[in-house]
């Protein structure tokens, strides 16, 4: 048995693909693939993927894990790039890592999440200021509590114990503009704060909702951002507009 | 409000009589909007939003200005339902394959989806581009059933279509037909342009080249296409063999309200208008490239269509009547379709498809060699087809070499003998406990056994009969294991053209409600067997458009403008809204429906031939009534029902010879606590 960890992205028109859906979607990559996965015992056999936590439908992500277990050696770099080539567009798998045996559990990797919250490119500086602003304000708190609103009914949530680090800059969009972007790192273990809490708690009704929500990476929080699980890149906190123009 | 979004509004739709430019062939054609960028913000606000977004593996999206005609393929039933039909991915895959066209797909959407497009002026899209439904050249719409009829008005007018043929212009497209409920289009026949009958491999590619042709001759960047120059496509196509056009004929009324007849009223149409038949399934070797949804479907498995036709002759069916004859696919075909499908699609399952799959002359081979093809893996394999007999279990057991043994589903369809020998479904009593003895011993745990009520004849003994029969099951089910089940499941019978039934009367709501009732009752000591029934009133709808004429139409539009969409979908109970529009419309639901038809009464598809000779159809239900069976002629001598003379061919089966054994037809899929629902039962229809 190998077994593999991922980073994979899912953007573009799989954002909308269920959670539930998501296992038959990635089998059946896997078998178009012709990898050699294993699976488990029983009547109703499933292939061993493990995904550590779902990510809500309609979100953006290139930071999506998975642990994949084989039933024979393969040969990551093509295997795992054939797999990547044959699942949806949008779907990449962008870093793999071998697990040794005695690894730690993958979710133990993935202390902390950096999401990014992005708006359209209108009123730039006077929101990112204002992001600033109210995320400074966020930390200095003890608690910071906001309704989240269900059909099954509403509940309260206390978004500070999971904010680790906050902060909005600027980036450039593909038309030329330059637009917002609140990037955020979360605690993933405590109770769930989902990045549509974190927009609840800084908008105050006078700040549009974003257009999107992305799940950046997931890993350790380091000074400045977030040390990304199965590589050695640190995913900076504050984007530097000329880098990122370059 | 800081870092709100500039209101982004959907493209305008150009107006009526604006659009030809979008229609001309190759380059010089405008290409139309894609409107992704104002869908894709609804989405998070709908259900199920992953069925709107195509992008799905195997997905063709061809270029606007690469192609000479472009189609829109329809199945007018949500995603989830419609994506699995054979039909339409056969007709994509071989559309698609020719340089010059283009086809694209598109269903219809929840209602949540569609009061949004509504505010926003979205119309009807195709998944590939979300392209609108008004630029492309037709809008071919598959009807496997009736209850999808008001849903196909309400794509055309979201897809800012008018409904009427009457209304169309030039730069409108073609709507198309075809399906079993394109065999009596005349509920519709204002609605749509053309039907077509029979096999659609062939005829789809004519109509293809007969727009492509019409099209060089008319549509012209520089000039406006002539006045007549629409009417003179729907002549075109009137000349294609199976294409029919409602706008070239009209009923004659007696002045009882009876039909007299339909005729042409168009110099040159054809006074019948013959099915198409396809001779080779062998040369059709479609959908091989079938597409994987990336969210859940009724169906997901890879088919394969096995053979085509039916020679049971059960009276009620109408797929068994009007797909004949019987065109097997060779056993190797099957298995290198099969094979290089589940490679290329991943899918984890294979569906043997046809209406009686257990009938194939070399089934025995084919699920052997299957079965030892996928020993040991995770592929599993799956037999719609519920033959009464042992030979059912054994190719069970073969299919299920990968799984457990759980359920088989088993279809009598009557419970009494008579009753039974009045719809020609040959299968005695003693065979069916027997095949329930041999299932239960060799470790299979729960029998579905589906039955109908309301067949002609019936008396309250013959209903009895299905609730005795479920109850002898049950006894050899508890002797073989106090945990085994058994499930009868009863749905009411519905009469369809083109069969030896066509002449019945339907029963009522109340009269099937009462039937269910005595077999709920009559079970009712027994409490391991469960019983399913759908809601009686479900046959209503499907029953009024499936023997109605022309004078249906206005209730059709009138329901339709009432708010009726899903007609087949427990979720959406639409029934109220049709007998509002009956009222409105003034038309007398018991006189198309509960009435019992003389031989002499023209039926509104008398003029569409389905090569079932009408004489052997009235013979047949004469038969009928006196309890006399009639062979499987796929064995037995032919009786001439009319159909392989007409087409100077004959059944194409036995090509490995000698497998030969008495077989029964399949019942229903679904695996749910409720019977099927109409959209799921058809879906895999081809």
């Amino acid at each position: 048995m190998q077994r593999y960890r991922i980073r994979w992205t899912k953007q573009e028109r799989t954002r909308y693909i269920s959670a539930r859906d998501l296992t038959s979607v990635w089998e059946r990559g896997l078998r178009r693939a012709d990898l050699p996965i294993a699976y488990s015992e029983g009547f109703t056999p499933h292939p061993k993927v493990s995904f550590p936590d779902a990510l809500p439908v309609g979100f953006d992500s290139t930071g999506e894990y998975a642990e994949l277990t084989f039933a024979a050696p393969i040969v990551p770099d093509r295997d795992l790039a054939r797999l990547s080539d044959t699942l949806p567009a949008g779907m990449d798998i962008t870093t793999y890592l071998e697990v040794p045996d005695g690894a730690p559990k993958l979710a133990r990797m993935l202390r902390a999440t950096l999401w990014e919250l992005v708006w359209p490119p209108v009123d730039v500086t006077e929101l990112t200021e204002l992001l600033n602003r109210r995320s400074d304000e966020l930390l200095a708190s003890e608690r910071a509590e906001v309704i989240r609103r269900r059909p099954d009914g509403d509940r309260t949530i206390d978004v500070r114990p999971a904010m680790l680090a906050i902060a909005a800059s600027t980036r450039p969009t593909a038309g030329g503009d330059v637009c917002t972007v609140l990037r955020a790192v979360l605690r993933n273990d405590g109770p769930t704060v989902r990045p549509t809490d974190l927009y609840a708690a800084l908008s105050h009704d006078d700040i549009a909702e974003p257009t999107l929500y992305r799940r950046v990476a997931q890993g350790e929080h380091v000074d400045g951002g977030l040390h990304e699980a199965l590589s050695t890149e640190v995913v900076p906190l504050v984007l530097d507009v000329d880098a990122e123009a370059a | 409000m800081l870092g709100a979004a500039t209101a982004r509004r959907a493209p305008a739709t150009p107006a009526h009589g604006q659009r030809g430019a979008f229609h001309l062939p190759g380059a010089a054609a405008q290409v139309p909007p894609s409107y992704w960028d104002v869908i894709e913000p609804l989405l998070s606000r709908v259900r199920k939003p992953a069925q709107y977004v195509g992008g799905e593996h195997n997905q063709v999206a061809g270029q606007w200005g690469a192609a000479e005609t472009r189609w829109l393929l329809c199945y007018p039933d949500t995603y989830e339902v419609g994506q699995p039909n054979q039909g339409l991915q056969i007709l994509y895959e071989i559309l698609n394959e020719r340089a010059h066209a283009l086809a694209e797909r598109a269903y219809a959407p929840w209602t949540d989806l569609e009061e949004l497009q509504r505010e926003d002026g979205i119309p009807t899209f195709s998944l590939e581009h979300h392209r609108p439904l008004w630029a492309f050249d037709v809008f071919a719409v598959t009807l496997p059933h009736e209850l999808g009829h008001t849903n196909l008005l309400n794509l055309l007018d979201l897809g800012a279509v008018p409904i009427r043929s009457i209304d169309r212009k030039v730069d409108d497209p073609i709507v198309l037909v075809g399906g079993h409920a394109a065999y009596n289009p005349e509920p519709l026949a204002p609605f749509i342009d053309a039907a077509v009958m029979g096999d659609g491999e062939e005829v789809t590619l004519e109509v293809d080249d007969v727009l492509r042709a019409w099209k060089h001759d008319h549509l012209d960047v520089d000039a406006a296409p002539s006045a007549d120059a629409r009417q003179d496509l729907l002549r075109r196509l009137a000349q294609v063999e199976g294409v029919y056009v409602p706008a070239f004929y009209e009923p004659r009324y007696h002045e009882d309200g009876r039909l007299r007849q339909t005729v042409a009223v168009e110099p040159g149409v054809p006074a019948l208008v013959p099915k198409r038949t396809v001779q080779d399934l062998e040369e059709w070797a479609y959908p091989r490239k079938q597409i994987v949804p990336m969210t859940e479907t009724v169906h997901e498995r890879f088919s394969v269509e096995i053979f085509r036709g039916c020679t049971r002759g059960c009276r009620f069916c109408q797929a068994g009547m009007i797909t004949r004859p019987v065109r097997e696919r060779r056993p190797e075909t099957i298995q290198k379709l099969v094979e290089e499908g589940v490679k290329d699609t991943g899918f984890n399952e294979v569906g043997l498809l046809s209406l009686s799959s257990a009938d194939h002359s070399a089934i025995g081979p084919v699920a052997r060699d299957l079965a030892d093809t996928y020993e040991g893996t995770t592929t599993s394999l799956s037999l719609p087809s519920t033959r009464v007999d042992a030979f059912n279990v054994t190719l069970s057991n073969e299919l299920s070499r990968n799984g457990r043994r759980t359920g088989l589903t088993f279809a009598p369809e009557a419970g009494s003998e008579r009753m039974r020998m009045v719809i020609n479904k040959m299968v005695s009593e003693d065979d069916l406990l027997r095949t329930a003895e041999t299932a239960f011993s060799e470790g299979w745990r729960h029998i579905k056994l589906y039955f109908m009520v309301g067949l002609p004849t019936e008396t309250d003994e013959d209903v009895l009969a299905i609730a005795d029969l479920g109850i002898k099951t049950y006894e050899i089910a508890r002797k073989h294991g106090k945990a085994n089940k058994v499930t009868i499941s009863v749905g009411g019978f519905v009469p369809k053209p083109h069969t030896p039934f066509q002449w019945c009367a339907q029963d009522s709501p109340d009269e099937i409600r009462r039937k269910l009732s005595l077999i709920r009752h009559a079970i009712k000591q027994h409490s391991g067997i469960k019983l399913r029934t759908n809601d009686p009133e479900e046959g209503v709808i499907e029953g009024l458009l499936s023997r109605g004429d022309r004078r249906i139409a206005p209730v059709v539009e009138r329901a339709w403008k009432l708010g009726a969409r899903f007609d087949g979908w427990h979720e959406m109970p639409t029934l109220e809204t049709w007998r509002q529009a009956l009222e409105d419309t003034d038309v007398d639901l018991a006189w198309f429906s509960y009435r019992e038809r003389d031989q002499k009464e023209a039926l509104p598809w008398d003029h569409l031939d389905s090569g079932l000779d009408k004489d052997w159809l009235w013979e047949d239900w004469e038969d009928a009534r006196s309890d006399k069976e009639l062979d499987d002629c796929r064995w037995s001598a032919c009786y001439d029902c009319g159909v392989c003379p007409g087409l100077s061919i004959e059944h194409d089966t036995g090509y490995t010879g000698g497998f030969q054994l008495p077989v029964l037809p399949q019942g229903l899929g679904g695996g749910s606590e409720d019977l099927p629902t109409a959209p799921e039962r058809y879906a895999s229809g081809g």
